[in-house]
């Protein structure tokens, strides 16, 4: 509204006469005239002149690209997802050939030999939680004594308190063979057996 | 009043213990003893409930278990014999010449048979020799030797008195170089002590009232105690016989019980 109003007034100062307004925008006013005007917005910006190019790079450029791809693709081709066979996963044919003649007759058991499995599975979960309880317990007291004696060296002296919690690193690579079923026979000389190795090389 | 009565009597300890704490704290000794742990060698034998369970998962598991080829191989011996003893007319003699399966057990049960393990009953055993490590394979043992305390010895773990300016790890392994020589070869498993024990003198030394002892935990790895020492390794059991009965408390405290 302020526009046009603004517009009208400056119309009145154009030198131009009225009868020669051209009628041809979109601008269509039923008012006399109308000399001074603005023009539409069109935002856009002046194209850009094209680049001239060699076709020959073009080409050799599209080529190269082509034959990336295409080396990608064969290596790819060549080894298409082949993955390591697990041997011992995979149960071996001729075992499975003659499985019915490895098969047990089925036994059929008494109730009594089933009652005594079960109750010696009973009878066993409670022995292990004793033993377990027991373990929890004398771990407790162990660690219990460490403390004690701890404490009473922080009463003692400070400083070998202090040296006393350091960590060993010594430790660290720790490694221990616990017990065995039978004793090592003593200057005992070990049968070398061959070895032979027959896992088989999966590369690419 | 009664509360106050009661606060008072606290009160008054606690000031006598203050003033003790300043005025003359009564000063101990420091001292470390070592325990060094054969760990048993074979495992301990089964108990009775440990055999019926493992009985039962061992039938348990052939019953479930398909045959073997030995086992096949075994009926299929059977049934060659057979046709054979019949005098059956489509035997193949080249089978039957081969070795059976029952053969090859027998063999293997002979190879078996000539093996000799090495007896869990070692030369000290028999001999009810005490001072050696090679004893007692099932079972935990600990090094105890003579420790000269005062005027008369006793049988102690390793010990002795700290020395000013090294931690208590030092002094154990010092003691234990001192004691044992150079040939026992053990590891220790912490810088910390695992046990406390105190013990008062008879009579003052040098101002002291008596010793702290603080013990160090450690493995035996190989070699000996040197000669002139008389160590004895040491069961559980004769433990309890040897050691002074308080003094035996404080290391019981932190050993693993035996199980069997």
């Amino acid at each position: 509204m302020l526009n046009s109003s603004i517009l009208r007034q400056f119309s009145r100062l154009s030198l131009c006469s009225m009868t020669k307004t051209p009628v041809n925008s979109r601008n269509i006013a039923t008012t006399n005239a109308l000399q001074f005007k603005i023009t539409d917005q069109l935002w856009a910006e002046p194209m850009k002149k094209k680049k001239k190019i060699d076709p020959a790079i073009i080409k050799a450029r599209e080529d190269r690209r082509r034959k990336k791809l295409e080396k990608q693709i064969r290596r790819l081709e060549k080894n298409a997802q082949q993955l390591k066979p697990i041997d011992e996963m995979e149960v071996p044919l001729h075992l499975l050939d003659n499985m019915d003649k490895r098969k047990r007759p089925q036994l059929q058991l008494s109730t009594e030999v089933l009652e005594a499995r079960a109750l010696l599975q009973k009878e066993w979960t409670r022995y292990k939680r004793d033993e377990y309880v027991a373990h929890v317990a004398q771990i407790d007291r162990i660690m219990a004594a460490q403390r004690r004696a701890l404490d009473r060296l922080y009463e003692e002296s400070e400083d070998l308190y202090n040296e006393a919690v350091m960590p060993d690193l010594q430790l660290v690579p720790f490694s221990t063979s616990g017990p065995v079923a039978t004793p090592p026979i003593k200057g005992y000389d070990t049968p070398d057996g061959e070895y032979i190795d027959i896992s088989k090389k999966w590369d690419n | 009043m009664l509360f106050k009565a009661l606060i008072r009597t606290e009160i008054k300890l606690c000031t006598k213990l203050f003033t003790k704490g300043f005025s003359s704290k009564p000063s101990w000794d420091i001292a470390t003893g070592v325990c060094i742990e054969r760990v048993p060698v074979v495992t301990p034998p089964l108990n009775e409930m440990q055999k019926k369970y493992k009985d039962m998962l061992y039938t348990l598991e052939t019953e479930k278990s398909l045959k073997s080829d030995h086992e096949l191989r075994h009926e299929n011996d059977k049934i060659q014999a057979e046709l054979l003893k019949n005098e059956s007319a489509d035997v193949d003699l080249d089978t039957i010449s081969k070795i059976t399966a029952q053969d090859f057990e027998d063999a293997a049960n002979e190879e078996l048979a000539k093996f000799k393990f090495a007896a869990i009953e070692t030369e000290a055993d028999k001999k009810g020799d005490k001072h050696t490590p090679d004893r007692c394979l099932q079972r935990h043992l600990v090094l105890v030797t003579d420790v000269q305390l005062g005027k008369e010895k006793k049988k102690l773990l390793p010990q002795g008195l700290w020395k000013e300016g090294e931690t208590l790890r030092q002094t154990a392994e010092r003691i234990l170089l001192e004691q044992c020589g150079p040939e026992l070869k053990v590891q220790f498993l912490s810088n910390a002590p695992c046990g406390f024990y105190k013990y008062k003198y008879p009579s003052e030394i040098n101002g002291k009232v008596g010793s702290k002892v603080f013990f160090y935990y450690a493995y035996y790895k190989s070699g000996n105690v040197k000669n002139a020492v008389k160590a004895n390794w040491l069961t559980r059991n004769e433990l309890t016989d040897v050691l002074p009965d308080r003094y035996r408390k404080s290391v019981h405290e932190f050993l693993i019980e035996e199980m069997y």
